[in-house]
């Protein structure tokens, strides 16, 4: 550092003084801080509430309590504004607005220098720091909604009797469904996206470090409202809530709502800092086209997620007022439309599809390279392919909408849009078999994951097909087809795909390899339990059983008794992969700073990744995809095309 | 921190928390301001489009207020008039300290925080005194929730200003380095832009053009 | 590659035979001589035939409970058939490439990093230009008969267009439909205002739905005939549908509308013109002009 000092002393900026021993107020909080000042501010604001406004026995007129909802409103946000003080999230603003900056010793107190394991309990700003706590509060998630899975299929399995009640199972459903697509949402642009990525284009560190720290923290004060709702009278309408019906629901819906709106708050956050960081960070030389594919589906997530996500945050932020202050956005006695729900709602709900598929597809592109010893087939095809989904993933979510009678002409654009889309999306798919095409395949787990992702696109996207025409959309929309057809999309190529990604940085991250056995046979234990579940909950929407049910016609017991059956396999299988990942993450074998032999820049620095990643930033001279030898067949090509000079057609 | 050695021959300044050339994290905070204006651009329109959409559906017969007690247009203007002349000054303040007049900022930011204040007090007792509550119909609904994303902005804004004020007055923002007023200023055109669309939904779209909309639970047209 | 040998490279080298064999008929040739390209469109075929069967699985599932009862669920149909025979060819391509790719062109196992390399194939101009053409072809073929079914089942639901929504049928029968949490009520506005919680209509006649409801979204979803329609709070929205086979089928709920939404069914059952006009005239209806 003490060429650093030298540099300040020339510089014509005024230095901030060092008050104090670096850190200032972050030496004192932590998570336990946190979780304290907001259970505290949360109590306070209940029992101020309760004591002082809430009228306790005067019934609305749907004999609810009057300002009940208010109350619960108030007390989670409450706890988020308490817990995110409390761990000193709004210490830099504060600083920065009385003029007390950062020193670049508090900046790297900040960034978890001698500060042990104890950082990742922090409001730490490292994005390595940041990843891990993302990957952990992904997998925590995942685990939790994989269990109410299990329950929602435990309850349709058993088709002689009601498990649970229409209440809790609805909010089952409700909760498994946002509960996964969060997960879903972090799961690859928060680890991976955080913790490879600037190391990928060679940066220090993101573009905004404590933004950094901040989105997953909110993202941290976002999951206890969401969950709470299960005791609190459940939020009972799917994810999808649709309004007026979410109005009626128990005080749990505010959780929810609640939950949406601070979740928002962080997915903008950390849009703006990926984007922010692949566009102004990239090490010299590394020109557009010589990024490597995972960072551009990140940049083309996080666009559609920073560009989007704010319609799914203001439906929730005017259903919750509807809810606390009796406005009428969506109560359509006193003025309100349902049908603008449905769409603020799908203007982010469709394009978040694609902010969960496109990075994790990015991620397997990534990958193949490196296990097919094979440069990434026409990087520019794969490019346009995530440009061109992030362009018109904006004009598709009235297919959403065909059959709730909201404007039945726009039926035939929305069509034209949503299967222009399946081009793009093909252009993706392309790559993946060009890459593919010729390789010599080393078969590890990673690469297993390509192929399995594969498969499950190929039936997500004839099924949506499907599903895009509005005819057979007419049929099958609200049954259990879609519910296939999406998990196929999201589970199938979402979710392998980001275990594959996964697997692929799990040295870089943790210094270890992945159990290649354990997790193989997890993967494809949970994998053929996939196909079993979904293949015949296919069957049972082409009979016409709809979804979100918790009894049906005797008709659709057999498809659902294999659905069952193979939701457990599934839930086997994801536990032996959760084991081979803890199992290996402690003692597994040690992989070196670069197990693969990648060429890609993340895995030329050394394992674990230091503070700053690189010792020296590194320069970029060429796409991190050069692997191969001359193709023997080029050698025809040439001979062929000797004679037709003007042909410029060739295998390169 | 090698990459620091490496530029410490320039002649630029460098900025103090991250050691680079200040025009580095400028550019950086330039294009996340421009992210954070594209984001809040789609809240915004989210509510213009719930405010249009049910103008137009005018559900039940009930967009209009009780007693067609519409919300008195003056304030809007006022508040919109407000904000834009603050965005004026604090253009004025940053184009000063960019030729080198430190003053100009600080009496800019001065007059933009006093202005803020006061567009801040008038938004909530706008607020206050509309002649219809946030639950009586869908027009009350909507012109609330404009006004208060109009407050929450004057609300953020008022930090920003005060802030820059006082960092300009403690010497942080300087001549070398006044990229902070400059993203600040960038954040108050864009609340002209965001006041203004609200006020010109809400005082001009007032009479729903759809008068014959189906009763509630029937098939009367 | 050991196969690179038997190129048939003879013609292309004949001085007159490139002006009257085009160059591509050559790169023709000689790609389809590398044996990989022969297996994997070998593969490619016998997989569609493995696939196609599909098509009637799936129709065969749909009819299951007694469909298709109107001809906009034969629409529906028939576009399931034909989406899934032109999925077939494109499913088999990629599951033959990729099959292929486990087992045709080498496959390396162990902890080291392979050190032999694949080919550096970073691009192939034709490959390429044929994908797009072929997906884009594709998309654009399910585009066109989307809409012109669309505008079929539309002209079968209303007959007319959805722009103006007026039945060109001489006498189509009304139907209201309420939803309500949990059941669905139907009034007959031109039938003495007589109301029922199951359906009765006659065969071969127009039906006109007014669709509503009185607390949340519901979709009133009749089954085997293929018609759905949300039914909102505030709102009327319209379908309609002509039943060509007796028979009593299911009314569903498709849209989760509270705790009990699964049991929001109820039947519509299709009769002949004779047992319609004597349920009406038992439930105190006028038989219409």
């Amino acid at each position: 550092m003490s060429d650093t000092a030298v540099i300040h002393e020339q510089a014509a900026v005024p230095q901030p003084a060092q008050h104090g021993r670096p850190g200032g107020m972050l030496r004192h909080t932590s998570i336990i801080t946190g979780t304290v000042a907001g259970l505290v501010l949360a109590v306070i604001t209940y029992a101020i509430g309760s004591h002082y406004f809430v009228p306790w026995g005067e019934q609305n007129a749907d004999f609810s309590q009057v300002g009940l909802d208010a109350l619960v409103a108030a007390t989670y946000v409450a706890w988020v504004i308490g817990f995110m003080a409390g761990i000193g999230a709004f210490a830099g603003p504060i600083r920065w607005a009385l003029g007390h900056d950062l020193t670049h010793a508090d900046a790297e107190y900040m960034a978890g220098r001698g500060q042990g394991k104890w950082r990742y309990w922090k409001y730490t700003t490292d994005h390595k720091v940041v990843g891990f706590q993302y990957l952990i509060m992904a997998m925590v998630l995942l685990g939790l909604g994989g269990f109410l899975a299990m329950l929602i299929r435990t309850e349709l399995g058993v088709t002689w009797a009601e498990v649970f009640d229409p209440n809790f199972y609805n909010s089952l459903i409700g909760t498994h469904g946002i509960v996964m697509v969060i997960a879903m949402i972090i799961v690859v642009a928060g680890p991976l996206g955080n913790f490879i990525v600037p190391i990928m284009i060679g940066a220090r560190d993101m573009a905004f470090p404590r933004l950094n720290a901040l989105s997953f923290w909110l993202l941290f004060a976002a999951v206890p409202p969401l969950v709470s709702n299960l005791l609190l009278g459940g939020m009972r309408d799917g994810w999808t809530v649709y309004q007026p019906l979410g109005n009626q629901a128990p005080v749990g819906m505010i959780g929810y709502q609640v939950c949406i709106i601070v979740f928002a708050f962080s997915t903008g956050i950390a849009s703006v800092n990926l984007i922010t960081t692949i566009v102004t960070m990239r090490a010299r030389g590394m020109t557009w086209n010589r990024v490597p594919i995972f960072a551009f589906g990140i940049l083309g997530s996080s666009i559609m997620g920073l560009v989007w996500f704010p319609m799914f945050q203001y439906s929730q932020i005017l259903a919750l007022s509807d809810k606390v202050i009796a406005s009428s956005f969506y109560i359509p006695q006193m003025g309100g439309s349902v049908w603008l729900y449905e769409n603020l709602f799908w203007l982010l709900g469709h394009p978040e599809v694609y902010v969960i598929v496109i990075p994790a597809t990015a991620a397997l592109l990534e990958l193949m390279t490196v296990f097919l010893r094979k440069p990434l087939f026409s990087y520019k095809i794969a490019v346009a392919g995530i440009a061109g989904v992030v362009g018109i993933s904006s004009v598709v979510w009235v297919h959403h909408m065909y059959m709730t009678g909201w404007a039945p002409a726009a039926g035939y654009p929305f069509m034209l849009s949503t299967e222009l889309i399946s081009i793009p999306f093909g252009f993706l798919v392309l790559v993946m078999l060009g890459t593919i095409w010729r390789g010599k395949v080393w078969t590890r787990l990673p690469m297993m994951c390509v192929y399995a992702v594969i498969w499950c696109k190929i039936i997500g996207g004839i099924t949506g097909v499907y599903l895009s025409d509005v005819p057979v959309d007419q049929y099958m929309h609200g049954s259990m087809f879609v519910v296939a057809h999406f998990h196929f999309m999201l589970m199938g190529a979402g979710l392998f795909a980001a275990m594959g990604a996964i697997a692929y940085w799990f040295p870089k991250m943790t210094g270890r390899i992945l159990n290649e056995r354990i997790g193989s046979i997890g993967f494809w234990t949970a994998f053929f339990g996939f196909q079993l579940t979904f293949g015949s909950m296919f069957i049972a929407g082409l009979q016409g059983m709809p979804r979100r049910v918790l009894q049906f016609d005797n008709a659709f017991n057999i498809s659902n008794w294999a659905s069952t059956i193979g939701a457990y396999i599934i839930g086997i299988g994801m536990l032996v992969f959760l084991y081979a990942v803890i199992h290996s993450w402690r003692n597994g074998q040690p992989s070196g700073s670069n197990p693969w032999g990648s060429k890609s820049l993340e895995w030329q620095t050394e394992t674990p990744v230091p503070l700053e990643n690189f010792p020296v930033l590194p320069v970029v001279t060429s796409d991190p995809y050069d692997y191969g030898v001359p193709d023997p067949y080029d050698e025809i090509e040439r001979e062929l095309t000797d004679e037709g000079a003007e042909s410029t057609v060739g295998a390169r | 921190m090698s990459a620091v050695t490496r530029s410490a021959s320039a002649p630029e300044p460098l900025s103090p928390t991250t050691g680079e050339p200040v025009s580095t994290p400028a550019r950086r905070n330039r294009l996340g301001i421009w992210l954070c204006i594209v984001s809040d651009a789609t809240g915004t329109v989210a509510l213009l489009v719930a405010y249009s959409y049910l103008w137009s559906l005018n559900v039940n017969s009930a967009w209009a207020p009780p007693k067609d007690a519409w919300a008195d247009a003056l304030p809007f203007w006022l508040i919109v008039l407000g904000i834009v002349v603050a965005a004026v000054v604090m253009w004025w303040g940053v184009r000063g300290i960019e030729a080198g007049h430190r003053d100009r900022l600080i009496v800019a930011s001065v007059v933009a925080s006093v202005i803020v204040v006061a567009a801040f007090v008038g938004q909530i007792v706008q607020l206050a005194t509309f002649p219809f509550g946030p639950s009586d119909g869908a027009y009350a609904s909507a012109t609330y929730w404009l006004a208060l994303a109009t407050a929450f902005h004057l609300f953020l804004l008022l930090f920003l200003v005060t802030a820059i004020l006082n960092r300009t007055r403690r010497g942080l923002i300087t001549v070398a380095n006044p990229y902070h007023a400059r993203l600040v200023a960038m954040w108050v055109t864009w609340i002209c832009v965001a006041a203004f669309l609200g006020a010109l939904f809400a005082t001009t779209m007032t009479v729903s053009p759809n008068l014959d909309s189906p009763s509630f639970g029937t098939f009367q047209e | 590659m050991s196969t690179v040998d038997d190129r048939p490279m003879a013609d292309a080298d004949g001085p007159e035979e490139p002006t009257n064999r085009p160059e591509v008929t050559h790169r023709l040739r000689e790609w389809l001589s590398r044996p990989y390209a022969r297996h994997i469109i070998v593969m490619t075929a016998v997989f569609t035939l493995l696939v196609l069967p599909a098509a009637w699985l799936v129709i065969h599932f749909m009819n299951l409970t007694g469909a298709p009862a109107s001809a906009i669920m034969s629409e529906i149909e028939k576009t399931m058939f034909v989406f899934t025979m032109v999925s077939a060819p494109l499913m088999a391509v990629t599951l033959a490439v990729i099959i292929y790719s486990l087992i045709g062109w080498g496959r390396v196992t162990g902890d080291e990093p392979p050190m032999q390399a694949s080919p550096a194939i970073r691009g192939n101009a034709i490959g390429t230009g044929l994908w797009i053409g072929v997906t884009s072809v594709l998309a654009a073929f399910l585009v066109v008969w989307g809409l012109v079914e669309l505008a079929t089942i539309t002209s079968l639901s209303y007959g007319s267009t959805p722009a103006n929504q007026q039945p060109n049928s001489a006498r189509p029968i009304d139907i209201n439909v309420t939803g309500q949490q949990w059941v669905w009520s139907f009034e007959y506005p031109d039938n003495g205002r007589i109301t029922s919680d199951q359906l009765v209509v006659p065969i071969d006649v127009p039906l006109y739905f007014n669709v509503t409801s009185l607390d949340v979204v519901h979709s009133f979803w009749v089954v085997e005939l293929g018609i759905k329609i949300d039914a909102n709070p505030g709102a009327i929205t319209n379908t309609g549908v002509t039943p060509n086979k007796l028979g009593t089928y299911s009314i569903r709920c498709a849209e989760l509308c509270g705790l009990h939404h699964a049991y929001m069914e109820t039947t519509i059952t299709v009769v002949t013109q004779e047992q319609y006009d004597a349920w009406l005239r038992e439930h105190g209806g006028k038989r219409t002009v």
